[in-house]
């Protein structure tokens, strides 16, 4: 430790480890408290590294386990596919010199598609930095099942995952049939109730004109109409992150606005900027245009089943049929409030009794019981 | 409490990295797990996709284990994939922005913003001084501010900084001493006067 008396230079001190772990952790194995005393000079220079590495802090994100292991996860199925791809193209070899010319050919073809995508992207950059909904599915290769709602009121959709999501008139969602690898990504035009089963290993992903909102496991709501100038997302339950899609901002200006509940963001699409509001009733489009299903309580103590149902049927505007004599005595105690409604109903049925189960048919829900426990 | 820690166990790794080129795939898992997390984190101080950057790291490490055995045994494994990181990041950077405006290699910027320990602060002065400087620290150019990040919370040698910024060690070398420099001038500027009334230590 006598090097420490020939230190110099703030410098010096910073990349000394003993010094950090005494500033950082006041674990002061060596002595720099009392070697700092015995010398004025040196004490100021002490304090001037104390401060500076004070003023240092590197936030200590640390990554939960069960990411790290999705991480690891992931990696070792990119190799998988990468060391496919290399066996593939190895095989490719024999044919090398018809490759030269092909690659030629290719470049040449790359080289008028870039420039003709340079064209059309400056034209969008400048003049229309706005995303719609057909741009982002002409995007993806996804197979995707796309549903419109053209009635009057809003219709729900379950997906594969058990998430639901209420569709409002004049919306569409498009979505794969089954959500394969590490992501669940649907793509929005119009407006949507949210409700996503938890999953953290797969995030929910929702496209909806020039926004990105990403979650686990919560519910929310977002409005991307493609005619009108702004995109909102409000959160009820969990936590939802938003950014702008990097198709229209450049990835430096992008940030994410991190949204609790209650809480909503506003995304103009003239400017590409946000707008936090925290305190939702405070804004009166966003109030005004609440729906059933974000007023009606989802938290029942000692409730007949069939005053749940009807919570529900208002909630998603569906129909439930359920034997009304034979569950007339039935009261639950539940709360309900951060599920989808397949979730909802299948917690229902169990705390009904074992041989009570339920069924789903677009707007129809059919209930079958002998009766509760 | 953790400590952040400076040095790192260099044997460690060459143990690890030498039985992960043998193909042992604990030796990688190992690895990963140790460096991941850093690499997030450095990684999301160029870019704000968070997906991308998560899709960068992992593609350093699996190109590790694809090429493991042509790869040279990197002096420092720690310094190695925050370089590797570093020019993945720059690469997709530069493709996505092929026909936007800038195409040179440091066209990546560190966005990174140094914090305030405030849990070790008690008193006002004290935290004055360091919140002026964490202003300070920030203000400097991104390259400076990542050279300085380098250099004492990652504890990369000048050397390894160097190789890492594609510069000679000389330019380096100034890129830390001229940011320190600078935090000096304004802050002897402006605060010696309260840090002489409250330390008197002087």
């Amino acid at each position: 430790m006598q090097k420490r008396n020939y230190y110099i230079e703030i410098e010096d001190f910073l990349s000394d480890e003993s010094f950090r772990t005494w500033v950082l952790t006041k674990v002061d194995e060596h002595g720099w408290e009392e070697w700092t005393l015995e010398n004025q000079q040196r004490a100021k220079m002490v304090e001037n590294a104390r401060f500076l590495l004070l003023a240092m802090k590197v936030p200590n994100t640390t990554i939960s386990s069960t990411d790290l292991n999705a991480a690891l996860q992931s990696t070792w199925i990119k190799i998988e596919e990468k060391s496919n791809l290399n066996k593939s193209s190895a095989n490719n070899l024999s044919a090398k010199y018809l490759n030269k010319f092909w690659l030629s050919a290719a470049a040449a073809i790359l080289f008028f598609a870039s420039v003709s995508v340079w064209f059309y992207h400056n034209q969008f950059m400048t003049k229309n930095a706005v995303v719609t909904y057909e741009e982002l599915i002409e995007d993806t290769n996804e197979g995707l099942v796309e549903q419109t709602n053209n009635s009057n009121k809003p219709q729900i959709i379950t997906l594969s995952d058990g998430s639901s999501v209420l569709l409002q008139p004049n919306s569409k969602l498009s979505y794969p049939k089954i959500f394969n690898g590490n992501e669940r990504k649907v793509y929005l035009s119009g407006e949507g109730f949210f409700e996503i089963s938890k999953n953290p290993e797969k995030p929910f992903i929702v496209y909806a004109n020039e926004i990105i909102t990403k979650v686990v496991g919560t519910s929310f709501r977002v409005k991307a109409y493609s005619d009108q100038p702004n995109v909102e997302v409000l959160v009820r339950t969990g936590k939802v992150r938003v950014s702008s899609n990097e198709l229209i901002v450049d990835s430096k200006k992008v940030k994410e606005v991190i949204l609790l509940p209650n809480e909503a963001l506003r995304f103009f699409r003239s400017n590409s900027s946000f707008n936090k509001i925290t305190n939702i009733t405070e804004d009166k489009t966003l109030v005004s245009t609440v729906g059933n299903i974000e007023q009606l309580s989802f938290e029942f103590t000692d409730i007949p089943v069939e005053q749940i149902f009807k919570t529900i049927e208002q909630a998603y505007l569906v129909d439930i049929d359920f034997p009304k004599a034979k569950l007339k005595d039935c009261h639950l105690t539940t709360s309900l409030s951060d599920q989808p409604l397949s979730e909802k109903l299948k917690i229902i049925c169990k705390s009904i009794g074992d041989d009570t189960s339920f069924e789903m048919n677009g707007n129809q829900i059919i209930i079958t019981s002998e009766g509760c426990n | 409490m953790k400590t952040q820690i400076l040095s790192f166990k260099t044997y460690d790794d060459h143990k690890l990295w030498n039985k992960l080129k043998a193909g042992d795939e604990k030796s990688f898992s190992l690895l990963f797990e140790k460096y991941y997390g850093d690499l997030i984190n450095y990684g999301n101080s160029f870019s704000p996709f968070a997906e991308k950057v998560q899709d960068c790291v992992q593609d350093v490490f699996a190109d590790i284990w694809l090429y493991r055995e042509s790869l040279q045994e990197p002096n420092v494994v720690k310094a190695y994939l925050l370089s590797s990181v570093r020019k993945r990041i720059a690469r997709l950077y530069e493709r996505d922005h092929v026909f936007r405006k800038i195409t040179t290699t440091d066209s990546i910027e560190f966005l990174f913003d140094f914090s305030v320990e405030y849990e070790l602060i008690d008193d006002e002065a004290t935290a004055e001084s360091v919140l002026y400087l964490n202003k300070l620290l920030n203000d400097l150019p991104a390259r400076q501010k990542e050279a300085l990040f380098l250099r004492y919370n990652q504890g990369l040698s000048v050397d390894q900084i160097a190789e890492m910024l594609e510069v000679n060690y000389q330019s380096a070398s100034n890129l830390l001493h001229r940011g320190l420099l600078t935090l000096r001038r304004e802050w002897k500027g402006s605060f010696s006067v309260i840090v002489l009334l409250s330390s008197g230590v002087f």
